[in-house]
């Protein structure tokens, strides 16, 4: 009966490290991406506003993500030679994107506009967390319909609560 | 304390829960997905943010302006263009398809050729190159040999510029062959509207502002013409106009979905449409309500039609023909139409011109709500002078060398009887250019794949118009798809191949060039229209923005003369001829337009398979519509499938029971039955056009789609009939609500 209890509790304690090694170091929150960017350089020491690289979030549903070209605007002069900023030369030379891995997704179901969320003066760094503190951009927020429905009440959204304000 | 083996049963317990924990967090994690950035973002495109792109609608004749949602380069949806004047920001569910033609998996993505014989459709990719250099080579041949009259060109029906690129590249090329074919071509319309009329081109048949509507076997609503403009005048006239209603008085022997919608359906014997026609009109002249000089000269001619005469020829109440006589003469103004179940007779013609005569009698032409006249097209229209019935007899006699077909496929919508497909194999080189393998395509021996609508350029002069002109402009909404071509810039290249007359009198570099060529003779034949546009970039820009040019202002004030002495010779007592004798085939057959698949061309896009017909709601196949009462004493149960013969052919479909069509008259859809259309049309349901014969009109070269009589017997077997409605009777639902005629006219 004791070795019963045993085996339970050892079962039990490493289906839970193994998950929580799963969470911790595997996440989905903090993804691998093929470029070591750091938002933390851009953003946070050189100060580059947000709407510089993710020039659609005023007008568009999404925010954007900047082109190669952009990137190798100023990389043409600065740091050309550190390692991960030749990959970006070399997706520049073959004129390939940057498959960028999503921090941010939604299901195909819900519309969200990035456009409305700002210009309601909505900060970025509301839902996207300190960004500019961050070497490796990490999800913050749970993207998930309670955590929408709460910052709807809270600012006394109107249709805030209308199931067709973004299932639609 | 632990034993060897309980530590290792705990070490591989501890594996397994570790890995279990493991791959819960990985189940609960949604996929990663990419998010791939532009190399070089375009500066017209704004992710997430519509462009929209007028253009033109090419899935029927209308000629509707269309705007295209296009989103990251990508065709979303198609709305109709708020600012054009035929369809008013409407659109019909066979506009909204025209995105799965786009995005059809079928479309040809490469110049094909044939390998080996005709029959085994058996077909190699090649390159651009190659196959130009097959076509420039065959065509050099005719040259060579002076055989240039053995080319034929066969297209759809086009009114735009690339009719006028065809017709130059044939001329230049030293052949008179340039034949435009379709099915629905509205020849007899036209033909009978310049005979009584004198006009050359349609008149607009003003629904929206007439007080009574007379249609003749005319599906305004559904297929015929113009049927988003015509729905709009519907729905003025019924609604539109503050203390009035018009009425609709619909004469066919089957109920369309424009008889649906009328006041009273009077089931007319088939073939007796005219003749109904001038019973009206004889009585108009005889109660007095014609006030012309030539009164009594219209009564000698017409007086074989005296209601009481005619009355059982054409199966109407005598008393009913003069009292809706009455009506219409005092609609002032009333309109009669004459659609294409009245023209598809053989004698169709006769049928359209008794109809005119009627509107001239109750004095409706050149009236507002009657019919207006239209003027002259903006630029010179592409005369077919042959039909396709030349095309046939030619290529039987060995006279047609090679054959370049657009966008039309003849091998479906000609019967078996024609004899297409023996002409076609006794033509040495059939080239298509087309975008579909269609029946047509699959018997050439070069298929060179075009853009389809949203990737290219063109234009369409809207016939018939709104009473001004209306030119729609065509512009690529998307980039090419596949590996295709416009069908100009093939015969532009082809012309430069050939050289010498042709390349000098084409010497546009492309399609595109030509076409604008020809819109700056456009703007300055109308430059006095306009002063906002003082140079020809500015006009170009606006109506690249709004769709096309229209000129609202400028309407015609002509007025439309009726010509007497030209109709004399078209007015026949005798009802319509049909083949078959009525004793062995006792039924008369009436085929027409399907609201999806019109006359075939759109069975290959699922969203219309998928569409419930609107009085039927079948969807994705044929049925055959008969009485209830026919059925009850043959014993015929909905579903069952039925053997149809006429003399001509013979094919199974199954029976749908339908109250709208008179106990002596079956009717089927045109539109399936495609034995090579891609996966969605081919080897489904049947092709009625099959048990016609051959052309028989070879004045105008087409075919009667209503001149032929079949006998019916049913079959043992089950067939496929699947539709949304469950039972059709009332069972005092309420849900339609009737009384019957006589306690109408006690109230």
């Amino acid at each position: 009966m004791r070795k019963f209890f045993l085996f339970s509790f050892i079962w039990v304690a490493t289906f839970i490290s193994g998950y929580w090694i799963n969470t911790s170091w595997f996440s989905d929150k903090q993804p691998a991406q093929p470029i070591a960017f750091s938002h933390r350089i851009h953003a946070g020491e050189n100060g580059i506003p947000c709407l510089y690289c993710h020039i659609y979030a005023e007008r568009s549903t999404a925010a954007g993500v900047p082109g190669v070209q952009k990137c190798i605007g100023c990389h043409q002069i600065i740091k050309r030679d550190a390692p991960e900023i030749s990959k970006v030369a070399d997706y520049w030379e073959r004129k390939k994107p940057i498959p960028w891995i999503k921090v941010h997704n939604l299901p195909d179901f819900v519309y969200f506009s990035h456009k409305r969320h700002i210009r309601a003066g909505i900060d970025c760094n509301s839902c996207h967390g300190n960004v500019a503190g961050m070497d490796v951009i990490t999800r913050v927020s749970s993207l998930k319909m309670g955590w929408c429905i709460d910052c709807h009440m809270s600012h006394n959204v109107k249709n805030g609560r209308d199931c067709w304000t973004c299932h639609k | 304390m632990l034993k060897r083996r309980d530590f290792l049963k705990a070490l591989g317990l501890g594996g397994v829960g570790t890995g279990l924990g493991f791959m819960l967090g990985e189940s609960i994690k949604t996929p990663a997905t990419n998010l791939i950035p532009y190399v070089v973002p375009p500066e017209d495109i704004v992710p997430g943010v519509a462009n929209w792109y007028s253009s033109l609608c090419t899935q029927c004749n209308a000629g509707c302006g269309i705007i295209v949602r296009v989103l990251e380069g990508r065709a979303k949806k198609i709305e109709g263009n708020p600012h054009h004047p035929v369809n008013q920001g409407r659109l019909c569910a066979m506009g909204q398809a025209g995105l799965q033609a786009l995005y059809n998996p079928d479309r040809i993505k490469t110049p094909l050729i044939r390998k080996g014989s005709r029959q085994s459709e058996e077909f190699r990719a090649i390159t651009w190159e190659e196959a130009l250099s097959v076509l420039a080579e065959n065509l050099m041949k005719l040259k060579i040999a002076s055989n240039t009259e053995k080319l034929f060109l066969l297209s759809s029906v086009i009114r735009g510029h690339m009719g006028h690129l065809f017709e130059t590249f044939m001329q230049n090329f030293g052949s008179p062959n340039y034949i435009q074919y379709d099915l629905f071509q509205h020849k007899e319309l036209i033909f009978a509207n310049k005979v009584s009329m004198g006009i050359n081109i349609l008149p607009y048949y003003d629904i929206g502002n007439t007080n009574l509507l007379l249609s003749f076997g005319a599906d305004f609503l559904n297929t015929w013409l113009s049927p988003v403009n015509h729905s709009l005048g519907y729905g003025h006239m019924r609604q539109g106009r503050h203390g009035s209603r018009g009425r609709l008085v619909q004469i066919e022997p089957r109920l369309s979905l424009s008889g649906a919608n009328a006041d009273e359906w009077i089931p007319v014997r088939p073939g007796t449409e005219g003749i109904l026609a001038l019973g009206l009109a004889y009585t108009i002249i005889e109660e007095g309500y014609y006030k012309g000089q030539d009164i009594n000269e219209w009564n000698k001619i017409l007086s074989p039609y005296k209601p009481e005469m005619i009355s059982e020829l054409t199966n109407t109440d005598n008393e009913r023909i003069r009292t809706l006589a009455r009506e219409f003469a005092s609609a002032r103004p009333g309109l009669a139409i004459a659609g294409e179940n009245a023209a598809s007779y053989t004698d169709g013609v006769n049928h359209i011109i008794a109809v005119n005569i009627l509107n001239h009698l109750a004095d409706n032409i050149g009236k507002t709500g009657g019919v207006i006249s239209n003027p002259e097209a903006p630029i010179k229209k592409t005369q077919s002078l042959k039909d396709i019935d030349a095309l046939l007899r030619n290529a039987r006699a060995g006279e047609v060398e090679t054959l370049i077909t657009y966008n039309t496929n003849p091998v479906f919508t000609l019967p078996h009887n024609s004899k297409i497909q023996e002409a076609l194999e006794n033509i040495p080189f059939v080239v298509s250019l087309s975008c579909f393998m269609d029946e047509t395509t699959a018997h050439a021996d070069l298929i060179l794949p075009t853009h389809t609508s949203l990737e290219d350029w063109g234009d369409d002069i809207t016939e018939p118009a709104t009473g001004y002109n209306t030119a729609t402009i065509m512009q690529p909404a998307v980039s090419p798809l596949y590996d295709s071509r416009n069908a100009g810039d093939i015969l532009l290249s082809t012309a430069k191949r050939l050289g010498n007359r042709l390349q000098k009198n084409m010497p546009w570099d492309n399609f595109r060039d030509f076409f604008i060529e020809s819109w700056k003779t456009i703007y300055e034949k109308q430059r006095h229209t306009y002063a906002g546009e003082p140079v020809f970039e500015d006009f170009w820009n606006k109506v690249l923005t709004q769709g096309g040019w229209w000129d609202q202002e400028k309407r015609t004030h002509q007025s439309i003369h009726f010509i007497k002495d030209n109709v004399k010779r078209f007015i026949s007592s005798s009802p319509s001829l049909f083949q078959g004798n009525e004793d062995e085939f006792p039924f008369y057959l009436i085929l027409y337009a399907h609201s999806g698949y019109y006359d075939g061309r759109h069975a290959n896009l699922p969203w219309l398979q998928e569409m419930p017909d609107p009085m039927t709601s079948v969807v994705w196949g044929t049925w055959i519509e008969i009485n209830p009462q026919t059925a009850g004493k043959m014993g015929i149960r909905e579903g069952d499938l039925l053997l149809v013969e006429s003399p001509y052919g013979k094919l199974h479909v199954p029976a749908y029971l339908y109250p709208g069509i008179r106990p002596d008259t079956v009717s089927i859809p045109i539109g399936q039955g495609h034995k090579t259309y891609g996966r969605y049309a081919g080897n489904r349901g049947s092709n009625p056009l099959d048990l016609l014969p051959g052309i028989s009109r070879h004045e105008t070269g087409t075919i009667p789609l209503n001149s032929t009589r079949v006998k019916i017997t049913k079959s043992s077997e089950k067939g496929n009939l699947v539709k949304m409605e469950g039972i059709t009777k009332e069972f005092d639902r309420q849900i339609v609500q009737t009384i019957p005629p006589y306690e109408r006219r006690q109230n």
